[in-house]
């Protein structure tokens, strides 16, 4: 089904917004990153431009405000070539929300940022103060306006980037992964503000379950082509053409959602050896003084494979700290059945691998092979030892043929893998996975999950995708504001109604939206 | 050329002791509290701007122009006793900012550690003039306290004390943004105000990344040693930070221009100078001039 942008209807002309022909991008070091990108986007669509990563999305939309000028072929904004004071104008009227919301948001507080696209409108201050005020209550951030960016959680400084796009009132919104690292609550909130926007929306995403709710039109880019253009419910329904461009996620279809109680019920010990890790009255405050853990008992055996889940800021992230030894709350932690000092826990942190949200903070190394042996030299393994590990380790999440790669210049997909090889090398009693598949394109996700399955050791996901912890966890830890709320059976997590009240996680859109998508496919197998 | 001091006073070196025990005090604390501030996360100028004192109601602009007058005022004075009272003004104005006296305390007992040294050095040193008052120890006759260069210590000493603690009232009851505002309309370049502006933006932001990758290494095993592995690792955590932050650049840079920026960051909405405003800062520059003439006057 390959349709491209020409084979669309013929619309009004006086509604064509972009239009884009023959388009050809190479990066400064000469890698091509667009070619022969034709492409018409008219007022009121709403797009989903997908593919796998590394294939151009991004490059595509900063072309489309203008931010990068294509090195071959032309782009038009409402008939014009982007440039001089066109492109000025354009930029006021083209909102483009990035995937990392520092980037966007560089002032000294919220409420800064949102008027600094106002003011370069050159509203009067009133408007401009008025047009902030509007975006910062749908966004519900009011309350929030004058405090730094950097104090406030990820999902509140997703939200303000959006406030800074919102309060210029644009015609068009560009988003760039918006619901990456979102908590299912902060993702619902954003797909309401998304719907109710009236001008032309181009999302680009890797979910495929949020775009399907938002978008109707669906522009696939493969190695910086367009592949297909056609309607996203379409694109939803034909696995063949997902497959081929790495979108397939009906992997998450995989099997039927399991009935509450199957699962192995919570806490029930597997042996009668002391837990592998154990928290009891467990508490953790940062420097700054906020209170981020409160009061944590639970323990985790050898074989366990839990899931931890809870809103943005909830303390994932720190409790996973905590139980790699790299951060030292009051309270009891055993490993082993030995209480963790501040004299022991440099052993916890070698029992406990960690792969972080963010693997960019994990590679700091300028090949792959250094990076995977990074561990091992530090803890004084014989050469040897050292090399045995790292074609192991890399073979594991299967790399073996990067060794003198340079983690800085491959995909997102291959960092995730470079970075769980890092810490596989140090052979860890207990894997802790923060957010693994965050920035993954489908085939990305499917490949590590295959991976994962395979790995017979204790685990801690850290995850709101619901796919991954249906399918490696048998246990569900639910964080709420930093207290322990809940403590059972996957099972009986994936059943519990009462969720969306008491911790506001609510999944229920996204089970929807499953729903949904399996019916799609299911008549289009039929049919 | 031999020169005679006024006097030499000779002390037991009993003396010595109470003396020593003093500096070790002072410069323990001073690290103490160097490893605090270090420890402790940034915080972020005009953290306290909401307060509702006069000081934060006072028009930026104006604020800054008085303080700084009176804080060039008090480090051109060379009298000790007028540089005491300087101090005590900075801290009346501390107080009546209402901020918190933490941070100040702080920052005074983080330079107290150079200052020490000062006050170590300094009467050691300097040079004997006619008319100096020398101190010397029974059985030490190589060991002389010049009381001038004792007295040059405190003075400097006194000086910083007096601008850090203006600092608190002159940076921390206005947003950065007014401030910077205010320092513009008083002649500083709008690009460098930009920078500075986004610079502490990003102060934040940095340090978040640096920590999470340092968090990363130790993760890892790594342990900073005295070889050239750790070195080379260390060189390697420094160049990743410094390509992050590079890419972080171009990403901001482009972020701005896509919500239309064109080379200068739009001025918040000015706030008008009341009479109030005027007079207060008059009254300040008043007392740095008076405290000045008081200084000339006195040494002349």
């Amino acid at each position: 089904m390959h349709q491209l942008a020409a084979t669309r209807p013929a619309r009004q002309a006086v509604s064509r917004l972009f239009s884009l022909r023959d388009l050809g991008y190479r990066y400064p070091d000469g890698t091509p990153a667009l070619a022969g990108i034709d492409l018409d986007i008219f007022a009121g669509d709403r797009l989903a431009l997908v593919g796998q990563n590394g294939a151009g999305k991004t490059t595509l939309a900063k072309h489309l405000n203008g931010l990068l000028k294509p090195d071959q072929g032309e782009i038009t904004y409402r008939g014009q070539p982007l440039a001089g004071a066109h492109l000025t104008q354009a930029r006021l009227e083209i909102g483009l929300l990035f995937q990392d919301a520092d980037d966007q948001l560089f002032c000294n507080s919220i409420r800064e940022d949102v008027l600094f696209g106002p003011r370069n409108q050159g509203l009067d201050p009133a408007e401009a103060e008025a047009a902030a005020e509007a975006a910062l209550a749908d966004v519900d951030l009011l309350g929030d306006a004058e405090r730094p960016p950097h104090t406030l959680s990820y999902g509140q400084r997703k939200r303000a980037a959006l406030a800074t796009l919102l309060a210029m009132q644009p015609e068009v919104l560009i988003l760039d992964e918006p619901t990456a690292n979102l908590d299912p609550r902060q993702e619902q909130l954003l797909l309401d503000l998304l719907l109710n926007y009236p001008g032309t929306l181009i999302c680009i995403t890797h979910n495929l379950l949020f775009a399907y709710e938002l978008c109707q039109r669906a522009v696939v880019l493969a190695q910086g082509r367009v592949h297909h253009d056609d309607s996203l419910r379409e694109l939803v329904a034909h696995q063949p053409s997902q497959r081929e461009h790495g979108l397939d996620f009906s992997f998450r279809f995989a099997g039927d959602p399991p009935q509450p109680g199957q699962g192995r019920p919570a806490g029930s010990p597997a042996n009668r050896q002391p837990p592998l890790l154990a928290m009891t009255g467990y508490s953790y405050r940062y420097p700054d003084g906020r209170q981020a853990l409160r009061d944590l008992t639970f323990a985790i055996r050898r074989g366990d494979r839990l899931a931890l889940v809870g809103e943005n800021g909830a303390g994932k992230s720190t409790l996973a700290g905590c139980l790699a030894g790299l951060r030292l709350g009051l309270g009891n932690l055993t490993l082993d059945g030995r209480t963790i000092t501040s004299r022991t826990r440099r052993e916890l942190t070698r029992q406990a691998g960690l792969v972080f949200q963010d693997c960019a903070d994990q590679l700091f190394c300028p090949s792959c092979f250094e990076e995977v042996a990074f561990g091992p030299r530090q803890l004084g393994w014989p050469s040897a030892a050292i090399n045995a590990a790292v074609t192991d380790a890399l073979q594991r999440v299967r790399l073996e043929n990067f060794a003198e790669r340079v983690p800085l210049h491959l995909s997102g997909g291959e960092r995730k893998r470079l970075a769980l090889a890092a810490v596989l090398a140090l052979r860890p009693q207990i894997l802790i996975l923060d957010e693994p598949t965050a920035g993954l394109d489908p085939q990305g996700e499917e490949l590590l999950l295959d991976i994962l399955s395979k790995f017979a050791v204790t685990l801690l996901l850290i995850s709101h995708d619901l796919h991954f912890i249906r399918r490696l966890t048998e246990r569900t830890l639910v964080l709420h504001e930093g207290r322990l709320v809940q403590d059972y059976a996957t099972d009986d997590f994936f059943a519990d109604a009462d969720l969306n009240s008491l911790n506001q996680l609510d999944y229920s859109y996204r089970s929807a939206s499953e729903l949904r998508l399996r019916e799609l496919r299911r008549k289009a197998a039929e049919g | 050329m031999n020169i005679d001091p006024q006097a030499t006073l000779v002390l037991s070196p009993l003396w010595l002791v109470p003396a020593a025990l003093g500096i070790m005090l002072v410069a323990t604390l001073a690290l103490q509290a160097l490893q605090r501030l270090v420890e402790q996360p940034l915080t972020e100028l005009g953290a306290a701007a909401a307060g509702g004192s006069p000081l934060h109601r006072w028009e930026p602009r104006c604020k800054l122009a008085a303080l700084l007058g009176f804080a060039l005022c008090a480090v051109s004075l060379t009298s000790l006793w007028l540089v005491l009272a300087a101090l005590l003004a900075a801290a009346g104005g501390q107080a009546l900012s209402g901020l918190p006296w933490q941070r100040p305390w702080r920052r005074l007992q983080a330079i107290s550690g150079f200052l020490v040294m000062l006050v170590v050095v300094l009467p050691l040193t300097a040079t004997v003039r006619p008319g100096d008052i020398l101190l010397q120890f029974a059985g030490l006759s190589g060991l002389a306290i010049n009381l001038r260069g004792l007295e040059l210590a405190l003075l400097i000493t006194g000086k910083a004390w007096t601008v850090a603690l203006l600092a608190e009232p002159m940076l921390a009851t206005a947003a950065p943004a007014a401030t910077l505002a205010g320092l513009q309309q008083l002649g500083l370049p709008r690009r460098a105000g930009s920078l500075l502006l986004i610079s502490h933006r990003y102060l934040f932001v940095f340090r978040d990344e640096a920590a999470r990758m340092r968090i990363g290494m130790q993760a890892r095993g790594f342990r900073p040693r005295p070889s050239w592995t750790s070195l080379h690792d260390l060189g390697n955590f420094f160049g990743m930070l410094l390509v992050r932050s590079y890419e972080r650049t171009e990403r901001v840079q482009q972020a701005m221009l896509a919500r239309g920026y064109r080379g200068v960051l739009p001025q918040p909405e000015k706030i008008s100078v009341l009479s109030a405003d005027w007079l207060a800062a008059a009254l300040v520059l008043a007392l740095g001039l008076g405290l000045l003439l008081a200084d000339r006057l006195a040494g002349g």
